[in-house]
């Protein structure tokens, strides 16, 4: 393309009202969105946050966004693709239809790898190649090992699919408020990010199958499959929160007079705010999620 | 920390009638807005149905996911108050947190919305919500009914995000930040209920875009599709034609 032409098809652009429906809107976004700081509403939205710790994160650009999700998706999808091709593989899962469910998640997870990578390609960005991955946690034998099972134990496995599951939603969760400049992107995202929800729902109830204890929800009352204060209880630090806001901000009023105990029996206190907690998905921040990747990358 | 942009753009929309019911039935005629404006002539009429138009601002988003979160509400309840006698004790505490979820959604929206939710002054005459054309005796049934519901309401979340308004004052992040929260819980109770159904269907082509440029993104559904899918269950006419399309 000559560079007047690309000019041309420049100034034709009107990402504001793009949606995700075909190629030229994924061009058309990249092209123009990239490099634009998401910081333009950013001043007055600082007194609208909860909490002042997010104001960090005021430089994000959507190449930043999309170069995190990227390296979440890479994750994800050599995790897939690894088990897949163990020399087990017909066995490891238990069962054809675990097998299957697999397949399905690994199938998606690629997707996701070649929607960001042609994002940034059609923008002229350099796309990062994958890195190496270690899912054992021993940064490939260099310390000890996290989950040394991981590909020979089948509840191992699908407790690190549920880590990494929920992580990436939260980590998806977190970085849409940088993506409101653009519908498409801002569509894209969300759509990937219940994508990894309805993975993660699953890869919990193919648990709670085999005996874990564990809701397809995020629940107080799962289970632990981290330790307090380890690196990769991050995934879960904070998720049990039961305050959340509204414009103002606003406190919504949980315990006091919204009408929310409806069961009979009434619940006790502890049992409804574990209700409210499960209710809500928390987000990650990009620091967290990258350190969590990390866990797994050498 | 100020709360005075958003009471005023409530005043702002009170004052615009933001959103109507021109109401007929004895509950509908009570949806009327307090603070409909006296442009507010519509003669309530005791044959027609009401109807409830959703404004073009993210107050108008907002009424329209409180809606669905008190049509899912309102299932999950119908459900758990007589459970289909196939239903096992595990099936039971997964409707009972279905239920306690959606109502807390519900009471969240609402809360948010305070006097410009549609039914701030509904009092006991809330919507009530039609399940006939939904058989609910076994767990199968109750299962694809939940599924149903849920992809609607997956499709509605995942495609309400972009629509919010962006506003100087920041407030459009945080309801975007509040739906975001609750979108990735509905799509996990759509993937339970769908397993339930249908073994390992929680992320099928029907909801997972299969093919092409999209795909591996969720299912994404604008208003005006969501509320013809969900028409058959409101006893008011939805009109979503005037929420933002872009």
């Amino acid at each position: 393309m000559d560079f007047l032409t690309f000019l041309s098809r420049i100034a034709d652009l009107s990402p504001a009202t793009t949606t995700p429906t075909d190629d030229i809107s994924v061009r058309r976004v990249a092209l123009t969105r990239l490099g634009k700081v998401g910081a333009a509403l950013l001043p007055a939205v600082v007194t609208a946050l909860p909490t002042p710790a997010e104001a960090k994160l005021l430089n994000t650009t959507v190449l930043d966004v999309i170069k995190l999700a990227l390296t979440l998706e890479y994750l994800e999808s050599e995790f897939y693709t690894q088990a897949l091709a163990l020399p087990n593989a017909a066995t490891f899962f238990g069962s054809t239809e675990n097998r299957t469910a697999i397949q399905t998640i690994a199938t998606h997870e690629n997707q996701h790898v070649a929607l960001l990578q042609r994002l940034l390609t059609e923008a002229g960005a350099v796309v990062p190649a994958k890195p190496n991955f270690d899912f054992t946690g021993s940064k490939n034998g260099a310390q000890p090992a996290l989950y040394p099972d991981v590909f020979t134990n089948l509840d191992t496995f699908l407790r690190v699919a549920q880590l990494l599951e929920d992580a990436g939603v939260r980590a998806y969760k977190g970085q849409v408020e940088f993506l409101v400049s653009d519908n498409y992107l801002l569509e894209a995202f969300v759509r990937t990010h219940s994508t990894e929800a309805r993975h993660a729902s699953h890869i919990r109830t193919m648990r709670r199958q085999r005996g874990a204890v564990v809701k397809s929800w995020v629940s107080p009352s799962d289970a632990a499959i981290t330790t307090a204060g380890t690196a990769p209880d991050k995934a879960y630090a904070g998720e049990a929160a039961v305050v959340q806001y509204t414009p103002g901000p606003r406190a919504v009023p949980f315990e006091t007079t919204l009408p929310i105990n409806v069961g009979d029996p009434l619940l006790s206190r502890e049992a409804l705010l574990a209700k409210v907690a499960e209710a809500f998905d928390e987000p990650l921040d990009a620091t967290t999620a990258t350190e969590l990747a990390l866990l797994f990358i050498y | 920390m100020s709360d005075s942009a958003f009471s005023f753009l409530g005043r702002t929309l009170r004052r615009r009638s933001f959103l109507r019911v021109a109401g007929a039935t004895a509950a509908s005629s009570a949806l009327v807005l307090a603070g409909c404006g006296s442009d507010d002539t519509e003669t309530p009429t005791p044959t027609t149905p009401g109807t409830l138009t959703f404004s073009n601002d993210n107050l108008g988003l907002l009424n329209y996911v409180y809606l669905l979160e008190q049509l899912e509400a309102a299932f999950y309840q119908k459900v758990v108050s007589s459970f289909p006698l196939d239903f096992t004790a595990a099936d039971r505490a997964a409707f009972i947190d279905l239920r306690d979820h959606e109502v807390i959604h519900r009471e969240t929206l609402k809360f948010a919305l305070g006097s410009n939710a549609y039914d701030a002054n509904a009092g006991t005459n809330a919507l009530v919500f039609n399940f006939t054309s939904l058989a609910l005796t076994s767990r199968n049934e109750v299962y694809a009914a939940a599924r149903t519901l849920e992809d609607v309401g997956v499709a509605a979340y995942n495609g309400v995000a972009k629509l919010l308004q962006v506003a100087p004052d920041g407030s459009h992040l945080t309801y975007l930040k509040l739906l975001v929260k609750l979108a990735s819980v509905e799509a996990r109770h759509a993937a339970f209920v769908r397993d339930q159904v249908q073994a390992s269907s929680f992320a099928d082509a029907d909801v997972v875009t299969a093919t092409g440029v999209l795909a591996g993104l969720d299912i994404v559904k604008t208003p005006v599709e969501v509320t013809a899918l969900i028409a058959k269950y409101v006893p008011v006419t939805l009109v979503a034609t005037s929420l933002p399309t872009i």
